[in-house]
Order: structure tokens, then sequence, then C-alpha cells
């Protein structure tokens, strides 16, 4: 430990008393009208151990120091890595919730697909058949009943077998536009099968059911159908029951299906309440 | 290098590698049951072949329905790749999707997001 390196020391510890003493203890030492005074020696012994000591004080602050910048760097550097897994995170919560979503619309759209019958865009016989299972407890409980009416295509059979089915069909389509336009907010309206249709209304037969039917018969009357370029006259033949309070749908299909043959067996182009199935 | 084929089901991708072209290809809906037995070879696949050449890697991906699970490997692996990108490898994803289903090139940005090399969502007429 030279006596210049303890200066330097002195100072940059910032003991500004520090330089003064160190140049006074090394001119005293530094005298040789000292030499071999039993003092200096002690004083040379003390003041090498003082430096000795401030260099290791310094030693140890430099160490703490740096442990504490690495102490430091990590708490920041985790603190990064947890904000980065933090917004990832956030990230995919938000990605998977999109795609959630995104089935969750698909089955929305699958649903309803499957409610329609494709040629038409009518409801289907499903979607029906599910409403009124849905509807029949609610419907019990407000004592509320309905009027069905199945229409069938009088001979509509010649028209596939004279024309094709693609013309067959082009006609159902403009039937159902036709059906479609005389029906009211709150009846719903069906393709049963081939070419049966199905009404359903709110309220007691046969009054509305019979109005609708009249409606659709009467425009057919006035205009025919146009399949393409063939104008076609076609005729319907009607049946009307009443779903009665707390009876299954499906029974009064079954007596709307028998009005319907009476209707047919009766030379079509009429509409038949189940009232007359049993008429002579 | 070994490639993988992994055929599609119901519920997993259809998964194929290419180390000739350096091309990773998913196509499919992904909610597998195991994420990891199905992933796991895949993420092998890409740092094998980041660690054992230099030459460029390509995602195709025509990817529909992912899961949780799913969404967060693909964004490992997208991240396998920014990493070999700052590192100064030529990497590239091109995501294929239905132009009657805009909702997956949405999500497909959502992925693109913190992406810097190139990629691309293309839509494609069915």
């Amino acid at each position: 430990m030279t006596a210049d390196g303890g200066r330097a020391r002195g100072a940059r510890a910032g003991h500004a008393g520090l330089a003064e003493l160190a140049g006074r203890i090394e001119g005293l030492l530094a005298d040789p009208a000292h030499q071999g005074h039993p003092l200096r020696e002690a004083l040379a012994d003390l003041w090498g151990y003082t430096n000795g000591q401030l260099a290791r004080i310094e030693r140890i602050t430099h160490i703490s120091d740096a442990y504490q910048a690495m102490a430091k760097e990590h708490e920041v550097s985790l603190g990064e890595r947890f904000e980065r897994q933090m917004r990832r995170l956030g990230k995919v919560a938000r990605i998977s919730d999109r795609y959630q979503e995104m089935m969750r619309e698909l089955n929305t759209t699958l649903r309803d697909v499957s409610y329609r019958d494709p040629l038409t865009g009518l409801y289907n016989r499903r979607l029906v058949t599910e409403r009124m299972r849905e509807d029949a407890g609610r419907a019990v409980a407000a004592g509320r009943s309905y009027a069905i009416a199945l229409i069938d295509i009088d001979h509509f059979k010649e028209v596939n077998d004279c024309y094709g089915h693609d013309l067959g069909d082009r006609v159902l389509v403009e039937f159902a536009r036709v059906l479609t336009e005389c029906v009211r907010d709150g009846e719903l309206c069906a393709r049963w099968g081939g070419e049966e249709f199905l009404l359903v209304l709110p309220g007691a037969a046969p009054g509305p059911a019979r109005g609708v039917a009249l409606r659709v018969q009467e425009k057919l009357r006035r205009q025919p159908l146009m399949a393409g370029s063939q104008p076609l006259w076609l005729t319907i033949s009607v049946g009307i029951a009443q779903v009665r309070v707390g009876e299954h749908f499906s029974v009064a299909l079954d007596r709307a299906d028998q009005a319907l043959y009476r209707a047919k067996q009766l030379g079509r182009d009429r509409i038949c309440d189940e009232d007359e199935i049993f008429a002579a | 290098m070994k490639d993988l084929t992994i055929s599609a089901t119901q519920s997993t991708p259809e998964v194929r590698t290419d180390s000739e072209q350096g091309i990773l290809s998913m196509r499919g809906d992904s909610y597998p049951e195991n994420t990891f037995e199905l992933f796991g070879p895949v993420i092998q696949w890409v740092e094998d072949f980041l660690a054992g050449s230099a030459r460029p890697l390509r995602l195709d991906l025509r990817l529909l329905y992912l899961n949780t699970s799913s969404v967060k490997v693909l964004m490992d692996i997208l991240d396998m790749l920014e990493d070999a990108h700052q590192s100064g490898r030529d990497v590239s994803v091109a995501w294929f999707y239905d132009v009657r289903n805009e909702r997956i090139a949405e999500l497909a940005e959502e992925f693109k997001e913190d992406c810097s090399f190139p990629f691309d969502i293309v839509g494609e007429e069915p």
C-alpha cells in the first residue's frame, strides 16, 4: 500500500481532513530527524494498517453495490417477464373468446338452416313440431288454442309428370311465395312435405284459418303461377282443425289430414273443416 | 431430418412437414384432447429445423376452429419464428381462409399482431 494510494483513497472517501492528515503523517515519517525513534515505527505500522482497512471498506462497498445492482436488474427482468406473460395470456384469452363466439354464431346459423326447407325457404316440419311441443305447456297454462290448416296443391303429381321435377320445384317455390303473402304476423307457415303446406294460427278454428285459405285460393284464381314461361292455373284443397287446449298437436293434425282427405273426396279445390269429416 | 405426416381427425388438424422445402402446413379444426401429444412433435420439428439449418421456413396454415390450448401452441410457434426472424432468419407465414368465412381472417390478424416477419392472410374462393 503506497502512501499516494492511501491519500488518493482518503480524498475519494470524501474525508477532507484525511488528505491533510495523510500529508502530515507522511511528512513525519519521511523526516530523517525521526529515524530510529520508537514512535516513528509504531506510527508507520498504524498508518499502513489504517490504509489497509480503508481499502477493505472500499472493496466491500463496491461488491455490495454490485449485488444491489444485480438484484435490481433481476427484479426488473422478472417484472418484464411477468408483464410479457400477462400480455400473452390476455391475447390467448382474447383470441380464444373470438373462436368461441364464432362457434356460437355458426351453431345459430346451423340451427336456423335446420329449421328451413331448403327449396322454398319456408319453415319445415322440424320447426313446427318443436315449436308446438315447446309451446304446449304455455298454451295450456294460458288456455290458448290454435287452428291448423293443411294445404295440398291439387293434382301436383301431374305437374311433375308433365313438366319434370325442375319445373315442379319452381312451382313449389312460387306457391310458397303466394302462401307467405297471405299469412300475417304471428301466423306460422311451413312446408310439411312434398306439395303439402301447413299453417298454424293462434285462436279458434276455422275463422282465421279459413280466411287465409280463401285468400290463397283467390290469388291462384286471379293469377296463374309462373313456372318459368309456363303459366299454371292451380287449385288447392285444405283441411282445417282445432288444436284444443291440452291436446297433443299430432292428434289435431290427424283431424286436419282427414278434413283434407274429405276435401279431396268432395272434388278438390275446396276447404273442409274438421266438422265436415263425417258429413254425408 | 424426419418429417411429420399426421392425418386429420374430427378434432385435430392435418399436419405435414417438408424439411426439403422448409414448409410446415396445418389444416383443419383443432380441439385435441391432449394438446401436447399432438403438438409436441410439431414444436420439436420447428426447433430442430431452425437449429439444424439456415434455410427459410414457411408456415402454410388453413386452420379453422382452434381451442384455447391450440391457440397457445400456435402462439408459441409464432414466437419461435419471431425469435428466428430477429436473428436474421428467413421465416414467413401464409394463412389461407375461405372468403365466405371472414371471421377466420380477423382471427389470423390477431395472431399476426406481434409478428414482424412476413405474414400473409390470403382469401381463397371456394
